[in-house]
């Protein structure tokens, strides 16, 4: 699929047009050209944090939400809806009483809520604010703001360093992990066309960026004096070598797919070769991701900050707008896991059977998207009084979809799976992730390493896979996923000694009184 | 690591309450534990013998905000065996489903707490969702949400409310059905099992010595249930099952204790149901028969000497008041008053449980006692 955001060209083809009407006219006509890289390259990094900084609000929102939709709990959405609806389903006309009929546009604006979802719409009100399934309107993006006011918390609390903490090591563990947290972004593109830095053998360079900030968290434990951040400190780096060495293997192996340690050539081999790496490498999928939640701790790898035990972990003692950027940056390496997963394994910033998988039909981005779309003005159409002949309008959209949408939408996704596991699981001991990575992890990535050399040195032919491989590899992932993911057999276990549900005995009668 | 001496407390997201675990821990490995309570010890023992029979029921109340309900419960059987008054069947029945509806709601805010204490927050709120179905009921008999105040020397507090019987039976039936799904998401996930299975043994025998009562030593496989072994109320009469754990030979462990305060959740429901439909009619819940000046003649009833106690199966445990008139001398009031808190003789031998085991083990045990430090404390 042609790119046609040629970003970077643009941008370069407008610097060098500035450059060459203002320097290149001056005695310094020589420095013309660096001019233009250094302000291209400045322009393009500036994209790329604006994007990532911008569109992490898209991880907290689905954090919050999708979060709470699995927790089945009243969210701001609730909260939102008393203004026009009180409580018990009553209106409050508290606009009535402001002065000069300046109410007369909220008053509209809650008739116009109350219509598509208060009392007046199809469902009780009274029905859907006892019953706390319902959770509101999700179009109005509620909780959105929620992060801004949380910045502006945090930026007006005090910074304090503990009275014996070692303060040199304790001021300068932020700014690793911070630090080290945002240079993984140089790294990652966004789009063939959109990137900060390209170096050859960037997938290396990040990984090893990657594995920095758990020296911050060390450094940040021991030197609080604090027990708690101590010992967090300590069960993060123990944790490093249970889960860091079958991550590089895992990524090793999809480098070794690709034939190259460059995160684009990665993502664009799986474009050219027609096949997404999930569909060759399922089981290097599931390792990346269990060592991805470890590495960017989050339950049910998160024991460095137990909050049930450790009280916050290593980060106890601090406090203030550092504590706020060390939690944000745990979020941007969140993202960068996503992203990272979307590019290796997802197709990077591919349209979804755009022409991986379908490589026979010709124009089959018009075809599928026509499909699609189609299906999606039905919708519509079912849904409301829209006329079906909207119904190629999505078609259009669909294509001019630029690509990094599609690999931030496929970040998105994943980072709600990272949400599904933290709403699903509990948390696991340290000793529990130091067995289980030296035991299951590590073996595991060195079977998808081989699996991954095998297919690189005798399948792959150059050119596209021929797609029995990655159709046979799917369906047999699909069958060993359904096989261990049925129940065990509950007669067996009820034999064992120690079977995994114990079942609970009813003696006797109710009392010994009802047998006289 | 060299050993050192943690003290997780009084200010701690495991203590579940006020009170301190001091733990000498070796790495990660526990080595010894001390547990230091009576952070806050109101007195309430001293209080009670300057309030009269029936301002004690308020403060009993208050003993545990987990499980306000039960608490007043108790004092209640043990004044009225101290006062000599005899209970209407219908507000035994009413009095019944008040105590196993606390019970329900004292499992669940367990479970609630339980989770958490392991990293999931999921099953947290949704057993404060089915929690609050128990609530709205007990807010129906009490009028309150937290401190009920229901139950009177002599019978309760009013009748049950139109249209109760009906509220409840859906209720009950939705929280049976919805307690399914919170159960398999924790017996199912391999990460929950691997977190409590195996850890914090607790002997029977030693359980027994040391005084350890309710669910706890029910988990250790003995079958001692006040309801069922000593039956007060109208318990003989309802369809139920005490819930026993099959434990293994090293002792119950947390998945045991998880296991049997399940189990106990769906036979109160079960008994509530059951309540509701063997409930004789009639208005009568309130002691009518002789005197019914029950306070006013308190001074003849209750004798210089007399005592009154009644083992009582709360939501912990056996909880017992032991209560001594003071005849003419102390009037209304009793002479001395005694509780008996069933967590208070549990949480020390929960401490000593966790030795041996890790740090992140300490809330997997400590939460799987279900400790409530109003009572302990008293």
């Amino acid at each position: 699929m042609e790119d046609i955001f040629t970003v970077r060209e643009w941008v370069g083809e407008l610097t060098q047009f500035i450059a060459d009407n203002t320097i290149g006219k001056t005695s310094l006509s020589d420095y013309s050209e660096l001019t233009a890289n250094v302000m291209t390259e400045s322009i393009m990094a500036v994209t790329v944090f604006g994007t990532i900084m911008g569109t992490i609000l898209a991880l907290l929102w689905i954090e919050r939400k999708f979060f709470a939709r699995i927790m089945d709990r009243r969210g701001a959405t609730m909260a939102l809806r008393s203004l026009w609806v009180g409580e018990g389903g009553e209106h409050v006309d508290w606009y009535d009483d402001l002065p000069f009929g300046t109410g007369k546009p909220i008053r509209w604006l809650n008739g116009f809520l109350n219509d598509t979802a208060g009392n007046a719409s199809e469902y009780e009100t009274v029905h859907r604010t006892k019953d706390r399934g319902y959770h509101g309107v999700w179009w109005m993006l509620p909780g959105l703001i929620q992060n801004v006011a949380d910045g502006m918390k945090f930026m007006t609390k005090e910074w304090m360093v503990p009275a014996k903490a070692d303060k040199f090591i304790f001021e300068v563990a932020p700014f690793i992990i911070i630090t080290s947290t945002v240079m993984i972004f140089a790294f990652i593109p966004l789009s063939s066309n959109i990137f900060a830095a390209n170096p050859e053998l960037s997938l290396i360079f990040m990984m090893a960026i990657f594995g920095i900030a758990p020296l911050g968290v060390f450094f940040a434990g021991w030197s609080s004096n604090n027990k708690y951040t101590l010992l967090g400190g300590i069960r993060s780096a123990a944790q490093l070598t249970a889960y860091e060495i079958p991550l590089l293997v895992t990524v090793l192996s999809v480098a070794v797919i690709a034939g190259s340690f460059n995160i684009i050539e990665i993502a664009e081999f799986q474009m050219t070769s027609g096949v997404w790496n999930i569909f060759l490498l399922p089981l290097g999928a599931a390792l990346f991701l269990t060592t991805m939640v470890a590495e960017v701790e989050r339950i049910p790898f998160d024991m460095p900050e137990a909050e049930a035990e450790l009280v916050e972990g290593w980060w106890t003692e601090y406090g203030g707008m550092r504590w706020g950027l060390m939690f944000a940056s745990e979020y941007l390496r969140s993202y960068a896991a996503c992203l990272l997963f979307a590019i290796f394994f997802l197709g990077g910033w591919e349209m979804p059977f755009g022409d991986s998988i379908v490589g026979i039909i010709p124009n089959q981005d018009l075809i599928l998207g026509a499909i699609g779309a189609g299906l999606l003005g039905l919708a519509i159409g079912l849904r409301s009084e829209y006329p079906a002949l909207l119904a190629p309008a999505p078609l259009v959209l669909m294509s001019v979809v630029p690509p990094t949408a599609w690999l931030l939408m496929k970040a998105w996704l994943m980072f709600a799976v990272f949400v599904w596991i933290r709403a699903s699981l509990h948390r696991i001991r340290s000793d529990q992730i130091l067995e289980f990575g030296w035991r299951w992890l590590l073996p595991l990535s060195l079977v998808n390493l081989a699996m991954a050399f095998w297919l690189r040195i005798s399948v792959w032919q150059g050119g596209e896979w021929p797609l029995l491989i990655p159709v046979l590899i799917t369906a047999i992932a699909l069958i060993l996923f359904v096989i261990l993911g049925i129940d065990e057999d509950t007669s067996e276990l009820e034999g064992r000694t120690r079977p995994y549900s114990v079942y609970t005995e009813s003696k006797g009668p109710a009392s010994p009184r009802s047998h006289e | 690591m060299a050993e050192m001496w943690i003290s997780m407390g009084p200010q701690h997201p495991m203590t579940h309450g006020l009170w301190t675990l001091k733990v000498k821990v070796d790495g990660e490995t526990v080595v010894d534990t001390i547990p230091d309570l009576g952070y806050i010890h109101r007195g309430v023992e001293k209080i009670c013998e300057s309030r009269d029979f029936t301002k004690i029921t308020t403060y009993c109340d208050r003993l545990c905000y987990a499980s306000a309900n039960t608490w007043a419960h108790s004092y209640i059987y043990a004044a009225e065996d101290l006062l000599g008054v005899e209970v209407p069947e219908r507000a035994e029945y009413i009095r019944v489903i008040a105590v196993e509806l606390q019970r329900i709601a004292s499992h669940l805010i367990w479970l609630g707490a339980f989770c958490p204490d392991i990293g999931n927050l999921t099953a947290f709120v949704w057993c404060l969702r089915e929690r609050e179905m128990m609530m709205d009921l007990l807010q129906e008999l009490g009028g309150s949400r937290m401190h009920y105040n229901f139950p009177r020397i002599g019978g309760v507090k009013r009748d049950l409310p139109i249209g109760f019987a009906m509220r409840a039976r859906a209720k009950l039936n939705l929280f049976l059905n919805r307690i399914q799904e919170t159960e398999q998401m924790l017996d199912e996930s391999t990460v929950f099992l691997v977190r409590t299975q195996g850890v914090g043994y607790a002997k029977p025998e030693e359980m027994v010595n040391w005084g350890v009562t309710g669910p706890n030593v029910r988990a250790g496989g003995v079958n001692y249930d006040v309801r069922w072994a000593h039956p007060y109320s109208v318990y003989d009469e309802l369809d139920w099952n005490v819930s026993v754990e099959r434990p293994s030979i090293k002792g119950a462990d947390s998945y045991d204790r998880y296991r049997v305060r399940v189990d106990e959740m769906r036979e109160s429901a079960k008994m509530c149901l059951d309540a509701l439909d063997k409930m004789p009619g009639g208005a009568e819940t309130h002691y009518t028969e002789g005197d019914p000046m029950i306070l006013g003649k308190s001074k003849q009833r209750a004798e210089e000497g007399q005592t009154g106690f009644h083992h009582f199966e709360d939501s912990r445990g056996e909880s017992m008041f032991y209560l001594a008139g003071g005849g003419e001398q102390r009037g209304k009031h009793p002479y001395r008053i005694s509780i008996r808190s069933p967590m208070f003789l549990t949480i020390p031998y929960a401490a000593k449980c966790m030795i041996g085991y890790k740090i992140a083990d300490i809330p997997a045990i400590m939460g799987s006692f279900d400790p409530c430090i109003g009572e302990t404390d008293r």
